[in-house]
């Protein structure tokens, strides 16, 4: 399905790409169930071709919403602005996402800001009369107070259920302050997976931002579709005489502007990158490298000599792959000696899963076991070469306790007693403190680059080391906590036994 | 700069400030249901949420991680079920979702109390949510549950909302005989106050030593529960802070009829603490001879403590070579605004040069608590704001004459690039501090009092070189 870019609205994931948030089997059946593979599912899960059957049980502990992606990824632009409009407990969001971005600039190197986001402050009556006054009002002091190069607005629950027209405020603004003030549709109520917010913040930078009939072409010019991860980037890339423009966080207006200009784009995760990537290929004829992505030496080699194919510069690339190789092997070689019969499990963000789980594999590192907090049984380009969870089978083999859910702590404790993994990886919260808590120590992946590449392996190598001797803490803290769940829960073996009955229930 | 130049500059700040829209930048409060943090304080206590997918996260993780890096505790944090409202509920209602969420829970949680928060969507579609509560009740499910969309106030708001939940659905009536000695106690916000276990600790370790017995319901001191069952049992109740726990107060006054006390300011130090332990106790009646003799005796040791600390600590304040600063700011909600500014002024003798109240208190709180600021001293007379905006927040302060050495400023994490601008100092003290990690660290009575002047000073020292 292309992306259309005609509406305001971006389509959601479930709707474009088929997004599942329960599953529960071995990667290599779920690969099988996915669009890459056509195999479908039976009658009764509906008639869109890519649908897999999905696990759906009645209890569900908090989940994160779109507007929260939007936030982190529109509202850390660094010269504009993101009106939350919506009541004040959207914009508590402000915090988290100030931290991350203080600390992304700071390990960029860039300067070190507070983030500029504004709440509408939604109240009572503006519930019942409308908010779109003091939207107004706010984008007006947006433009007062910062001189924005755009301003983007993100909508709530709550302004979507009292259906304040939010396009015409910002057409009206757009026109009279002539800088892009860009609607970005972001109800969390309307897309049961918060990656819908990566799409709309992209959807709208990809309407009202990127530059349109660029007069200009810079061919040594590769977008990179990231978060606030370390510049691993420029030094890979510049190997192959390509420069880095890193988007969406941390990056400036003109940058997002000028992605239409650059020869190629890329992403450390298809989750991520997916729609923008397609879209700019679509829309402005730049290239989306189509490759695994770059994890592992399988995948690190491809990504590389895709992106030289891709840009012309084949030679350079395969000089630098043979020098990389070689100088990350002896260290390897050492660490896989070292995390010899070591049990890991993943549980992240989807295609960096699968990633990761290939990173470990190249270290020795058993992994028997993944959570991954939902999956695209395709990504929008639907090239097949993207198909990452097929590129981690094929070069690593099964993972056998492959689960899909979008970070439900009390089925956590049965995944991990399934797999007994002497240390996690994780990136979003809520699912270390449960492992820390039965004595399993986790590699947060904040610095979400810490694993890409040649070096990546060596990086995660080194962590797993580290992490290994926090142990001590955590079997300490299991000894003295209890868990907020019935004894009788922690001895059921299938996290999904209640979404299984449900099903049952309803064939009945 | 002559006087006059800094002169004009002030009155174009008042200017500006006075064009005050909706528009609230750089937050500093969550919404009412961020009062899930309320129910995660109480141990034991297990909030459900009725909202959509990200709101039980935004509010924790802002609320309680980075701010301080609290955690999530026994209940909170990624614990907390959501209903995660999907555009189903939207449109055909989430009643039937709710208690489908609610009979699982029972099967999976163990706690001794659930408390259901509702959020925009089920506040806007117009669950009865009360129906849905009932039946549990009545099946002698520990479980209450209040309105909390976010669009009804902030987590203050909330707070007071789920506060009277408990205490009228699962408290109850109670005819019986009070407790001689027992109070309640209201105070800091939990959570969004940054140091409040180690507060509340120190509040109650107070009183007890005073010869009271303290209900002090949130946090690591409280006996969960059962201390709230026993709320009825309380001879009295504390009100200590300006504003917050009032409602309650009343509330107990009219259903229980307990008397309250109320007093504005939080201790910090010892001076401060002392008249707050005497004035509780005689507000308890505690006049036998016995009675006044422990209290007394108690405050005699702690002093005793505090001073000697403060002794040698002497040394430093009055000797050290390179100057402190004089003159500070407070940014932040009104309890600690208040205690910060008393103890400040009275105690440190510094300059109060900006005061802004960030809580939103009722408009009915505000002169009484303009009061409280003027007068801060005997012969210490000073203004306070209320503003909730950062970027005005942040324009007043740049305006302020702090005279001629950078000031102190008592703020958040918002402040900490102001602080730069200002060549001050900044000591993170309120929501959101996400540059500080902190367990037990209490800033008042007369222990917290030490520590937070080994807070203030070290900051000061370590950046002087």
């Amino acid at each position: 399905m292309p992306i259309n870019l005609k509406t305001a609205t971006v389509e959601s994931r479930e709707q474009r790409l088929g997004t599942i948030i329960g599953w529960d089997g071995k990667a290599s059946d779920l690969s099988k169930e996915s669009a890459y593979a056509r195999g479908g599912c039976d009658a009764k899960c509906g008639q869109k071709a890519r649908r897999i059957c999905e696990l759906r049980g009645p209890f569900t502990q908090g989940s994160v919403c779109s507007e929260q992606m939007v936030e982190c990824q529109a509202g850390n632009v660094r010269d504009a602005v993101l009106i939350q409009h919506s009541p004040i407990g959207c914009g508590t969001g402000q915090v988290i996402y100030n931290s991350i971005f203080r600390n992304g600039l700071a390990i960029r190197g860039l300067p070190v800001q507070n983030l500029h986001l504004i709440s509408t402050n939604l109240l009572e009556k503006d519930m019942v009369f409308g908010g779109v006054a003091k939207l107004e009002q706010s984008i007006r002091d947006a433009w007062k107070r910062h001189s924005p190069k755009a301003i983007f607005i993100a909508t709530s629950c709550a302004t979507g259920v009292i259906g304040d027209d939010v396009e015409s405020v910002a057409t009206q603004l757009e026109e009279e302050l002539g800088i892009p003030v860009i609607p970005l549709h972001c109800e969390g109520f309307k897309s049961k997976h918060w990656s819908t917010g990566f799409d709309a913040t992209q959807h709208g930078i990809l309407r009202q931002i990127v530059r349109k009939n660029p007069e200009k072409k810079q061919d040594d010019l590769v977008n990179v579709i990231n978060l606030w991860g370390s510049d691993v980037f420029t030094p890979m890339l510049a190997e192959l005489g390509l420069r880095v423009n890193y988007v969406v966080d941390m990056a400036t207006v003109e940058e997002l502007a000028q992605m239409s200009e650059a020869a190629a784009t890329v992403g450390f995760c298809y989750t991520l990158s997916s729609y923008l990537a397609a879209g700019l290929e679509q829309e402005f004829g730049v290239p989306e490298v189509k490759a695994p992505m770059p994890y592992g030496f399988a995948g690190t080699d491809a990504w590389l000599r895709e992106i030289a194919r891709v840009t012309n510069r084949e030679g350079k690339a395969e000089d630098y792959i043979a020098r990389e190789h070689e100088r990350v092997k002896p260290r390897l070689q050492e660490l896989r000696e070292l995390l010899k019969g070591k049990r890991g499990y993943v549980s992240t963000g989807s295609a960096y899963a699968h990633g990761l789980i290939g990173v470990l594999r190249e270290l020795g590192v058993d992994v028997d076991g993944s959570l991954v907090f939902h999956h695209d049984p395709v990504y929008d380009s639907q090239d097949p070469r993207e198909d990452s969870l097929a590129h981690l089978i094929d070069n690593y083999g099964e993972v056998e306790n492959f689960t899909v859910g979008n970070r439900q702590q009390y089925q956590f404790f049965a995944l991990l007693q399934r797999v007994k993994p002497d240390f996690i990886i994780i990136r979003h919260n809520g699912l270390a403190p449960l492992a820390a808590k039965l004595g399993i120590p986790a590699i947060p992946l904040g610095d979400e680059h810490h694993a890409v590449g040649y070096q990546g392996m060596l990086n995660l190598g080194e962590s797993i080391l580290d992490v290994l001797a926090h142990k001590k803490y955590h079997q300490d803290i299991a000894a003295h906590v209890r868990l907020p769940y019935k004894k009788s829960w922690l001895k059921q073996k299938d996290p999904f036994v209640l979404a299984r009955r449900a099903a049952a229930g309803s064939e009945k | 700069m002559s006087i006059i130049e800094a002169k004009d500059k002030i009155s174009s700040v008042t200017e500006s400030i006075s064009q005050k829209t909706n528009s609230i930048e750089q937050i500093r409060y969550g919404c009412a249901i961020g009062a899930m943090q309320s129910v995660a304080a109480i141990p034991r206590a297990i909030p459900i949420t009725h909202c959509g997918p990200g709101c039980a996260d935004k509010q924790f993780m802002n609320l309680a991680f980075y701010n301080g890096f609290q955690g999530g505790g026994y209940g909170g944090g990624a614990v907390v079920p959501s209903t995660n409202a999907s555009e189903r509920e939207v449109v055909f209602g989430g009643a039937e979702r709710l208690s489908e969420l609610i009979e699982a829970g029972l099967e999976i949680l163990e706690a001794d109390l659930f408390v259901v928060l509702t959020g925009c969507v089920s506040d806007l579609v117009g669950d009865d949510v009360g129906s849905v509560v009932s039946p549990f009740q009545e099946r002698g499910v520990p479980i209450v549950f209040a309105e909390t969309g976010g669009f009804k106030g902030n987590n203050f708001t909330g707070h007071e909302l789920v506060t009277r939940a408990i205490i009228d659905q699962y408290v109850g009536d109670y005819a019986g005989a009070k407790t001689k000695g027992l109070v309640n106690v209201w105070s800091l916000l939990p959570y969004h106050n940054t140091f409040w276990r180690g507060d509340l600790t120190e509040i109650k370790r107070t009183l007890e030593g005073a010869g009271l017995k303290v209900n002090i319901l949130f946090g690591p001191e409280s006996k969960g529960v059962s201390e709230w069952k026993a709320i009825p049992k309380a001879e009295f109740n504390i009100v200590l802070g300006p504003w917050l726990g009032l409602a309650t107060a009343r509330h107990l006054e009219q259903k229980y009829g307990q008397p309250f006390l109320h007093v504005p300011v939080l201790p910090i130090g010892a001076k401060e603490t002392t008249d707050f332990l005497r004035h509780v106790a005689d507000f308890a009646g505690l006049t036998t001879k016995s009675a006044k003799r422990k209290l007394e005796s108690f405050i005699r040791k702690e002093e005793t403590r505090y001073y000697k600390y403060l002794e040698d600590f002497t040394d430093f304040y009055a000797e050290y070579w390179w100057g402190l600063p004089a003159k500070f700011a407070v940014i932040g909600d009104s309890t600690y605004n208040l205690a910060l500014t008393k103890f400040l002024v009275n105690q440190l003798g510094l300059i109060p040069g900006r005061q802004i109240i960030t809580d939103n208190p009722p408009d009915e709180f505000r002169e009484a608590i303009r009061g409280y600021y003027h007068d801060i001293a005997e012969d210490v007379s000073t203004e306070v704001e209320f503003e909730e905006d950062s970027y005005a927040i942040h324009q007043s302060l740049r305006q302020t004459n702090f005279g001629h050495k950078p000031p102190i400023i008592f703020g958040t994490t918002w402040e900490r690039d102001l602080a730069k601008e200002l060549k001050g100092v900044i000591v993170e003290v309120g929501f959101p501090t996400s540059y500080e990690v902190v367990l037990s660290r209490s800033y008042i009575g007369y222990r917290g009092a030490l520590t937070l002047l080994e807070e203030i000073y070290s900051i000061i020292v370590s950046g002087s070189a």
